[in-house]
C-alpha cells in the first residue's frame, strides 16, 4: 500500500485512464472490416487488461495480482496464436 | 518521495504510449499500419507501466520482471502470427505490400512449376489462377472436365 496521498491519487487517476482507453480499443473489435483487424484488437485489450492489473496492484498493494497479470498473459498469447493459425489456414494445428 | 515522482512519470509515460497505440489502432488505415500502431502498446506502453510498478512497490520486482520479459517474448511472436494470418488471407494486395508470391508474377502463367513446388504451394497457385478467372468474368473460366 502506498501511504503518500500523490502517488495514490496519481494511480488512481491512471487507472481510471487506462479503463477508459478500453471502450476505443473495443471498437476496433466492433466495426473491424476483416477477421485479423478483429483478433488484433483483442489482443490489444488483452495488453491493456494486463496493465490494468498491475495498476490495480499498486492500488491495492497486493503483490499477488501480479501473477495474475502472468497467467492472463501466457493465456493470451496461447489464444492469439491458435486464433491466428485458425483464420489463415482454416485449422490450428 | 523523489522514487514516487519518478515512479509516477514513468506511469504517465506508459499511459502516453497507451493512448497513442489505442488512437493508431482506430485511426490507421490498414491492418499492418494498425498492427504497427498496437505493437506501441505492447512494448512501451506496457514497460512503462512495469517500471513505474517496480519503482512505486520496489517488493515485487521479480514478478514484474518476469511478466516483462514473458511480454517481451511473446508480443513480437504474437504480432508476428497475426501479419502472417493478414498476409495469407490477401487481406492487403497491392501498393503497401508488394507480392512475394510466384503465382501471381505474370511470367509464371503458363510455367509448369509443379516439379518443383510442393503439394500446399500447388494449392496456392491454383486458387490464385481461379481468382484471377473470376476477376475477368465467369465467360473466361475454362470448361473441367473431372
Amino acid at each position: 500500500m502506498i501511504e503518500s496521498p500523490f502517488a495514490q491519487t496519481a494511480i488512481q487517476l491512471i487507472l481510471l485512464a487506462l479503463v477508459s482507453l478500453l471502450i476505443p480499443a473495443s471498437y476496433r473489435v466492433i466495426v473491424g472490416p476483416t477477421l485479423p483487424d478483429r483478433l488484433q484488437a483483442v489482443d490489444l485489450i488483452t495488453t491493456l487488461l494486463i496493465g490494468i492489473i498491475v495498476l490495480l496492484a499498486l492500488v491495492e498493494g497486493t503483490e499477488n495480482f501480479v501473477d495474475m497479470a502472468i497467467a492472463l498473459a501466457a493465456f493470451a498469447f496461447i489464444g492469439t496464436i491458435s486464433i491466428a493459425r485458425y483464420i489463415s489456414e482454416g485449422r490450428v494445428y | 518521495m523523489p522514487l514516487e515522482i519518478l515512479g509516477v512519470g514513468a506511469l504517465l509515460f506508459g499511459l502516453f504510449f497507451c493512448a497513442v497505440g489505442v488512437l493508431g489502432v482506430i485511426r490507421m488505415p490498414d491492418s499492418l499500419t494498425r498492427l504497427h500502431a498496437s505493437g506501441k502498446v505492447a512494448t512501451l506502453g506496457l514497460f512503462g507501466i512495469l517500471l513505474g510498478a517496480a519503482l512505486l512497490m520496489p517488493t515485487a520486482w521479480l514478478r514484474l520482471l518476469t511478466l516483462g520479459l514473458f511480454v517481451l517474448l511473446t508480443s513480437p511472436v504474437a504480432t508476428h502470427a497475426i501479419a502472417a494470418s493478414v498476409h495469407r488471407r490477401r487481406e492487403i494486395v497491392g501498393e503497401l505490400v508488394e507480392t512475394d508470391a510466384p503465382e501471381e508474377h505474370p511470367d509464371f502463367s503458363g510455367v509448369d512449376v509443379t516439379a518443383v513446388l510442393s503439394r500446399s504451394r500447388i494449392q496456392d497457385i491454383i486458387e490464385a489462377q481461379e481468382r484471377a478467372l473470376r476477376q475477368r468474368g465467369p465467360e473466361a473460366r475454362p470448361k473441367r472436365d473431372d
